[in-house]
């Protein structure tokens, strides 16, 4: 039965993986096509199905590591995702006057390169049982870039957005009201940048050393 | 005796260990090693016997009122102890003093002074009664947390580590000034004049319960800050385990009823979130050590916090 239930994970898994993975591949196609074709303002028209598919499909990597099928702690999860699905649709569905600006081309190409590698990676390790040296190498390497990148973009969006969260109220609730709540969109989106400041230095030194223990671990053996 | 001090990692931290008299306790092995080291004042010191490498039992801490001898298993010459630094500490009293005082201070500037207009909102500021007493009863609680604090309470440890006073008061007094900025906003709804008389009444008679058990708690322990553990008995404990914590929850509630704001709802779940856990701990403690063998009492069956969920 626990062999039933082991190889049962191991399907669903590889599924999980590779679907999403094939919905990064194509975010990261469709980006660079009309990048070439029409220019950044269009990218995302172009990428924006694929892009809310795949990214709120990791929404499931929450429930995974809960439940246990996944070893990953939530707690480095929950903050890659939340600020992930925040940019996808609390910024750029929400607030279309920041949809053709071009941070969106380098948001997407930063994004679904890293998550081609990371999704692959696990992928292979599901369906192989491991994955290929040049594989992890790519994915404890490419965030050197990739990070700065991703981060710049996310931080430049959202400061792009400000003036039009300000001005349209969305998502606000105002006083007075039965519970006395208040709460105001633009300010947390104030806070949101600034927990970048801390955060982005945290998230990438932690990067750092996952990739010291990955390579010479890999070296070893 | 010769006593071998090393850290987790096996390294010694005394070169050369330290002599001491066959009688001496482990108090004096603290004060010892204070001398030897400077930075590690006995508050510091976790002090446990070695456990063997690979096995999952918790190790032994060193209590600092019993002999050294005590601690030897057979060879009373020599004796090897593991340390730990718990880093710098304060006394439960000074990291109470200060998260109590945030919530005291802060709420009643959101009262008093002129605070509202920073947020956009100029003009007049109707204070609707229900608001003053709110402060009243707030204000009260505090008040009466910190003369419980330094008068009543009397604490199994010394000390608590200093990066608590940080993490500790970062929530009373974020969650103060939040519920205080709710509370007495100018665009602040009251609740009918029944349900506030009903959510400070209630609120009121559990503080007064609540006192009362801080009492009862604080006569379990000898007054020479022995600390140790007894069965809890008369009044609610009878029924409950931390009946001093379901009734500083009830107390909570109460002002919430009152005053129905998100801010002191969520306030309440995260408060009683941290204290059933606290309150699991230490029903847990107090059931392994009341097992009702070697002539102990056995812990009479009870519920842990909240009647009738937990």
């Amino acid at each position: 039965m626990a062999g039933f239930l082991s190889l049962l994970r191991r399907i669903y898994l590889s599924l999980y993986n590779w679907t999403v993975f094939f919905g990064w591949l194509q975010v990261f196609y469709l980006a660079v096509k009309t990048l070439r074709e029409s220019g950044h303002e269009q990218v995302y028209n172009a990428v924006e199905r694929p892009l809310q598919f795949a990214q709120t499909a990791a929404l499931l990597e929450i429930i995974h590591g809960l439940v246990g099928l996944v070893r990953s702690p939530i707690s480095a999860t929950l903050p890659q995702i939340s600020s992930r699905l925040y940019l996808t649709w609390g910024i750029l569905w929400s607030f279309p006057q920041t949809q053709g600006h071009v941070l969106v081309t380098s948001l997407v190409i930063s994004w679904s390169i890293t998550e081609i590698i990371r999704y692959s990676f696990f992928g292979m390790k599901e369906v192989l049982g491991f994955a290929p040296s040049w594989l992890l190498w790519l994915r404890y390497s490419t965030f050197l870039l990739l990070y700065p990148t991703g981060i710049t973009s996310e931080v430049g969006l959202i400061y792009v957005a400000l003036p039009y969260i300000k001005a349209s109220e969305k998502y606000c609730i105002r006083m007075p009201n039965k519970w006395n709540f208040s709460f105001d969109y633009f300010y947390m989106a104030i806070v949101a940048l600034a927990t970048y400041v801390p955060g982005s230095p945290h998230m990438y030194i932690y990067m750092l050393g996952q990739r010291k223990k990955a390579l010479s671990k890999s070296k070893k053996e | 005796m010769k006593v071998t001090v090393v850290s987790r990692s096996g390294k010694e931290v005394i070169k050369g260990g330290i002599d001491l008299g066959d009688s001496a306790t482990v108090a004096d092995l603290q004060e010892a090693i204070h001398r030897r080291t400077r930075k590690f004042y006995p508050s510091r010191q976790r002090l446990t016997l070695p456990i063997q490498p690979g096995s999952k039992e918790r190790p032994v801490v060193l209590n600092f009122k019993k002999s050294l001898k005590d601690y030897c298993d057979g060879n009373l010459d020599y004796l090897t102890v593991v340390f730990k630094d718990l880093g710098s500490q304060v006394s439960y009293r000074t990291l109470f003093f200060w998260e109590y005082l945030g919530p005291l201070v802060l709420y009643p500037i959101f009262y008093y002074f002129p605070v509202y207009q920073y947020f956009g909102y100029k003009g007049e500021r109707i204070i609707h009664p229900v608001q003053t007493y709110a402060l009243y009863y707030w204000c009260f609680h505090y008040f009466k947390r910190i003369l419980e604090t330094f008068f009543v309470h009397r604490f199994s440890h010394a000390t608590s580590p200093l990066s608590n006073v940080f993490r500790n008061c970062a929530y009373y007094w974020s969650f103060g000034s939040y519920i205080a900025y709710c509370v007495n906003h100018p665009l602040y709804t009251p609740v009918s004049y029944h349900q506030m008389k009903i959510g400070f009444g209630f609120g009121l008679l559990c503080q007064i319960s609540n006192f009362y058990c801080h009492i009862l708690l604080r006569n379990l322990r000898k007054p020479d800050g022995n600390g140790g553990y007894q069965i809890p008995r008369g009044f609610l404990f009878n029924i409950v385990t931390c009946a001093n914590y379901t009734t500083e929850i009830y107390q909570l509630l109460g002002f919430n009823i009152a005053t129905q704001t998100v801010a002191g709802y969520s306030f309440l779940a995260v408060a009683t979130i941290i204290m059933t856990n606290w309150a699991l701990a230490k029903h847990r403690r107090l059931k392994k050590i009341f097992d009702g063998k070697d002539g102990r009492p056995k812990y009479p069956r009870r519920w842990v916090i909240l009647p009738p969920f937990l």
